[in-house]
């Protein structure tokens, strides 16, 4: 494995200080990151802070109600007894009728809680600590950590002793932990339906978890009026609020005894944890899960063959070639050749036909001709016809005048 | 951490995910094209850049920044703290010109991710185009107003 990353702890007073450089990260942090597991342990656990509800029992049936049998043109539902109301005849008790009861109505025995084998329990701990070291994931889930020096953020023990709030919010200022609060503060909305007569007016957004040690700590006084902030304990970590909504990377702001309380809290890969008993944190299937690296590195290309080029065999739709030209000139190559002389012939054959250009003042002179010419031919014809009546005339004693038959 | 893996946590769900008319998009500031996509996702690399536009000060020429991933100040200061990840947006305004802008650009992406280098270089161009319509129509408007 590479070197084992290190985190600064930072000083309360000034974000640009740094207390102690270069601690090593604690072994949960390196822990595989498992959304499956957090998936499933959160949907379980957030189950446990239920409270018993239930329909009463009586609801829906407090009538003597009977049915009228067949025969009497009414549907076989229990219908209530007795008169004079609007009430009687009416149907009763089934889950489809008015005012009936509900259908399977809710007891209070009904299975509230879930209980969750201890191994995963911890395994989802671990991975949702891991991931609030994450800076992808804590972008993810929305936190706003643009400014924060550096993630995960430690700072020395000296903000355990804040007792007054203005200390908290200077403090979270110092470290841009502040634009997450302003997220919470800006987002917070009347939540929509019934529940807001129940007492959940607000729904309000996640911001910082702020994680300290030492039990007497005076913090949890001075953050807890800040909105969306939160404050735990190590020894009480809760995936509901390392992971809310089963969704991985919270903004967890620790403090420097709290960071290291969590080597005995989780134990390492080489003992396990002190605290949970013989708890081992899960090891990872791939060490290098880095596909991209593993692939490129200098080992597996020296092994790897050459890329073999995909031979195709034949095209997925069969073109015309016919009439899609590509298609053609693959199978025969020298269509090419033989489309292209095509066209050079038919403009060689055009090449001595010059086309007239036909101007009107041409125009007009070619039809004054054709008149001309054949005015002539009138007068030509007309001459003629002239000439045969004058012989029919002379030699064949046809009156003038007289109609010409035959 | 790899991306490989962050990415299988994060594309089913994120922050910066929106799914309108049949579409996966992302409000990703590193992500330049807009649809959430492996590759496209900065947030999750090692080494993205984004072309951001923002409501910046009235001196500022052009309202892009370019957000990168870089490491913080105190990062890059502290030799051995190089194996932390560094937190996003070490933030650059583009001032004058795109052309630091887009050689930052290519010296992050370099000759390896060069669909990605693209992609950061058309939007970068497109905003500097629409901020320049923008300071055309500021400038005619302060005209008009001395008249």
């Amino acid at each position: 494995m590479t070197s084992v990353p290190l985190v600064s702890v930072f000083s309360a007073d000034d974000s640009s200080k740094v207390t102690a450089k270069h601690i090593p990260l604690p072994a949960v942090f390196q822990t595989p990151i498992r959304p499956d597991i957090v998936s499933f342990v959160h949907t379980n656990i957030a189950k446990n802070r239920r409270q018993a509800h239930a329909v009463n029992p009586q609801a829906g049936m407090q009538h003597s109600a009977e049915s009228w049998g067949t025969g009497r043109a009414v549907a076989r539902i229990p219908r209530v007894s007795g008169s004079g109301t609007h009430r009687s005849g009416q149907a009763a008790f089934g889950n489809q009728c008015r005012k009936g009861r509900m259908s399977l109505p809710i007891k209070v025995w009904r299975r509230w809680h879930r209980r969750v084998n201890i191994k995963q329990k911890r395994h989802a701990a671990a991975t949702a600590v891991a991931a609030t070291g994450i800076v992808p994931l804590v972008l993810a889930r929305g936190h706003r950590i643009s400014q924060v020096p550096q993630i995960p953020l430690v700072v020395e023990d000296k903000i355990e002793s804040y007792e007054k709030t203005t200390d908290a919010l200077n403090f979270l200022k110092r470290f841009g932990a502040f634009e997450d609060v302003q997220k919470v503060v800006s987002t917070k909305v009347v939540r929509a339906g019934i529940s807001k007569q129940r007492g959940k007016k607000y729904r309000v957004r996640k911001g910082p978890l702020v994680v300290y040690f030492n039990e007497n700590a005076k913090l949890l006084k001075a953050f807890r009026n800040v909105p969306g902030v939160e404050v735990v304990n190590v020894t009480r970590l809760n995936l509901l609020q390392l992971a809310p909504g089963g969704q991985l990377g919270r903004f967890v702001i620790w403090t420097q005894s709290a960071f290291a309380h969590l080597d005995k809290l989780f134990g390492t890969y080489r003992y396990t944890s002190i605290i949970k008993d013989g708890y081992q944190l899960l090891r990872p299937l791939i060490t290098n899960p880095d596909l991209a690296r593993i692939i490129n590195s200098n080992q597996v290309q020296e092994k790897v063959q050459p890329a073999k080029t995909t031979k195709v065999l034949h095209e997925v739709q069969k073109k015309n070639p016919l009439k899609n030209t590509k298609a053609m000139d693959r199978l025969n190559p020298y269509a090419k050749k033989q489309r292209a002389a095509a066209v050079a012939a038919i403009k060689a054959n055009t090449k001595g036909t010059k086309k007239i250009k036909k101007n009107k003042a041409l125009k007009k002179a070619s039809r004054a001709a054709y008149n001309k010419v054949a005015a002539s031919l009138n007068d030509a014809t007309k001459a003629a016809v002239q000439e045969e009546q004058d012989i029919k005339v002379k030699y064949f004693s046809v009156q003038k005048g007289a109609a010409q038959t035959e | 951490m790899s991306q490989q893996v962050l990415w299988e946590v994060v594309k089913g769900n994120n922050a910066f995910l929106v799914k309108r008319n049949g579409l996966t998009l992302s409000t990703d500031p590193f992500n330049n094209t807009g649809v959430q996509t492996y590759s496209s996702t900065g947030f999750i690399s090692k080494n993205a850049v984004g072309v951001v536009s923002t409501s910046g000060k009235v001196n500022q020429i052009n309202n892009i920044n370019l957000v990168t991933k870089k490491s913080t100040k105190f990062q890059q200061a502290d030799r051995k703290a190089k194996n932390t990840q560094s937190v996003y947006a070490s933030t650059l305004a583009v001032k004058h010109g795109v052309h630091t802008a887009s050689r930052v650009i290519r010296k992050r992406f370099g000759t390896s991710r060069v669909g990605l280098q693209r992609a950061a270089l058309r939007k970068l161009v497109k905003l500097n185009r629409a901020n320049a319509v923008r300071r055309r129509n500021e400038l005619a408007a302060a005209k008009a107003q001395k008249k």
